[in-house]
């Protein structure tokens, strides 16, 4: 049998399947539980269920880039592999780049299906699965005790405000605009001492543009009555920017 | 309702939630650890301890420091039940963080209330079993679907997922803390224009720009606490 139908084979997917299949319900219990517990103190239902609405939508498009990085590790280490880091636990940024380091230890000169051994793809199979689990480690050891504080002790002031909001809106800001950042040093960048352009502007235009169609979804949702609109308009913001994206590839 | 029986409800909730959640981990732990050697037993070909140990040494230099960081970061954001199933369930910063953000924008609810741990756990629950059925689809129907996945047409769109989520994100966060943007952005746009071989660290450098965020923000929040104090003192002397 070819290494990648091994694989591919069945028990591989009952595994992966299997254990996609645990996180899954335990979501199930999860969403249950805070439905009721919303409920159960007072919540609006409508509320919760637009929850649910705009976080359901909200996933749609980075699950279909997740879903693409398991289509391109799947070359190399077959579906039921990639299939379960990128569903559990797994980060897209994190797999392709611990996969290459794996498969370079295990003595392969890249993750290359040519090269590849049932004992090298379990090996790169525990080396992805141990590599990322830190966060979950510390969560179950630590969750209840640090989740509390911010629970607990709400950092009131004596006007009655509270500092948790703003420093919650100021750690996202700080995170976008370290990306941003990012996408504006992979285009223009110091090289030997003389601003370069480097063409990659595709980041840029995508975040613009979906800027703007998020500028004219807001203005929609909230000056024209439109507010079911909110629940759709960063997907929608999104598609914007993705496909002036695709049209800039295509015209440059 | 009664703030002491809605105290009640969501203590006994919260409980509720810590103990399913370490439980959930802690199997949802062994079952990743446990599942390349129940691969291995399949294929015949148990992982090669040695391999794995120099492997992970690399990886773990890297990604422990940034999984503590995350940990602290992203618990208070996520709150108890949106924590633990984010950390299951992972892609935190391309897709659970800003869910649960973007539902708490929504919902309109309070940083460490019962509301907003409701709404966070809901939504990243959501996000969660979304992402678990696309991706099985995907997997069951990869055959028709990877021609069109794949197109060279369609890839600048799936490459720049991120900074279009971001784009989005960026319109409504950088308007409510617009006086807090400036700084960061300019700093961390200079330092990948002049250092781009720090691009690659840009994971790690969000933290120095958040921490430049809050400590802004906590020097304005100061300031406009200082002024109500001192206009709540003004009228009730005036009274």
């Amino acid at each position: 049998m070819k290494i990648l139908d091994q694989l591919n084979s069945w028990p591989l997917f009952l595994i992966s399947g299997g254990i996609i299949l645990f996180v899954a319900l335990l979501s199930i219990v999860f969403m249950v539980r805070a439905y009721k517990a919303g409920v159960a103190i007072g919540m609006d239902k409508t509320k919760l269920r637009r929850t649910i609405t705009s976080s359901a939508t909200f996933t749609l498009l980075p699950s279909v880039s997740i879903l693409l990085g398991v289509i391109a590790l799947s070359g190399s280490l077959g579906l039921p592999l990639p299939w379960l880091r990128l569903s559990v636990i797994g980060a897209l940024h994190y797999e392709t780049s611990v996969a290459d380091i794996a498969a370079k230890e295990v003595g392969l000169t890249g993750l290359n299906i040519s090269e590849m051994s049932p004992e090298a793809f379990t090996t790169i199979a525990l080396l992805m699965s141990v590599g990322i689990i830190w966060g979950v480690v510390l969560m179950a050891v630590f969750g209840k005790s640090y989740s509390k504080k911010f629970q607990s002790k709400p950092n009131v002031k004596k006007s009655g405000r509270s500092f948790g909001d703003d420093a919650m809106t100021a750690m996202f800001i700080g995170l976008i605009t370290a990306y941003i950042g990012s996408y504006i040093g992979q285009f223009v960048q110091l090289q030997k001492g003389s601003l370069v352009f480097t063409g990659e502007y595709l980041q840029l235009i995508a975040l613009i543009f979906s800027a703007i169609a998020m500028i004219i979804f807001e203005y929609f949702s909230n000056k024209k009555n439109m507010s079911w609109l909110e629940n759709f308009s960063i997907a929608g913001s999104m598609i914007v920017g993705m496909a002036a994206a695709v049209v800039c590839g295509i015209i440059f | 309702m009664d703030i002491n029986r809605k105290d009640k409800i969501f203590h006994k909730y919260n409980e509720g939630t810590h103990l399913i959640g370490r439980i959930g981990l802690a199997i949802g732990i062994l079952l990743l650890v446990g599942s390349p050697f129940l691969m291995g037993f399949a294929l015949d070909a148990m992982p090669n301890l040695s391999a794995f140990a120099k492997g992970l040494g690399k990886i773990a230099l890297v990604y422990i420091p940034s999984c503590i960081v995350e940990f602290l970061i992203y618990t208070p954001m996520l709150g108890a039940g949106g924590g633990y199933l984010a950390f299951i369930t992972g892609n935190l910063i391309n897709m659970k963080i800003p869910c649960a953000l973007n539902a708490k924008e929504i919902a309109d609810t309070k940083t460490g209330t019962p509301e907003n741990e409701i709404v966070s756990t809901l939504s990243i629950a959501t996000s969660s079993l979304v992402t678990t059925l696309v991706i099985a689809l995907g997997v069951m129907l990869i055959i028709p679907l990877r021609p069109i996945l794949e197109a060279e047409v369609l890839q600048p769109a799936f490459n720049n997922v991120v900074p279009a989520l971001f784009g989005a994100m960026a319109t409504r966060y950088f308007r409510k803390g617009k006086q807090i943007v400036a700084i960061p952005l300019v700093l961390m746009s200079l330092l990948f224009v002049f250092v781009p071989s720090m691009i690659s660290n840009v994971a790690i450098l969000m933290l120095v720009s958040g921490a430049i965020a809050i400590a802004h923000a906590w020097l304005r929040f100061k300031k406009e606490s200082k002024k109500i104090d001192v206009n709540n003192q003004n009228s009730n002397e005036e009274q």
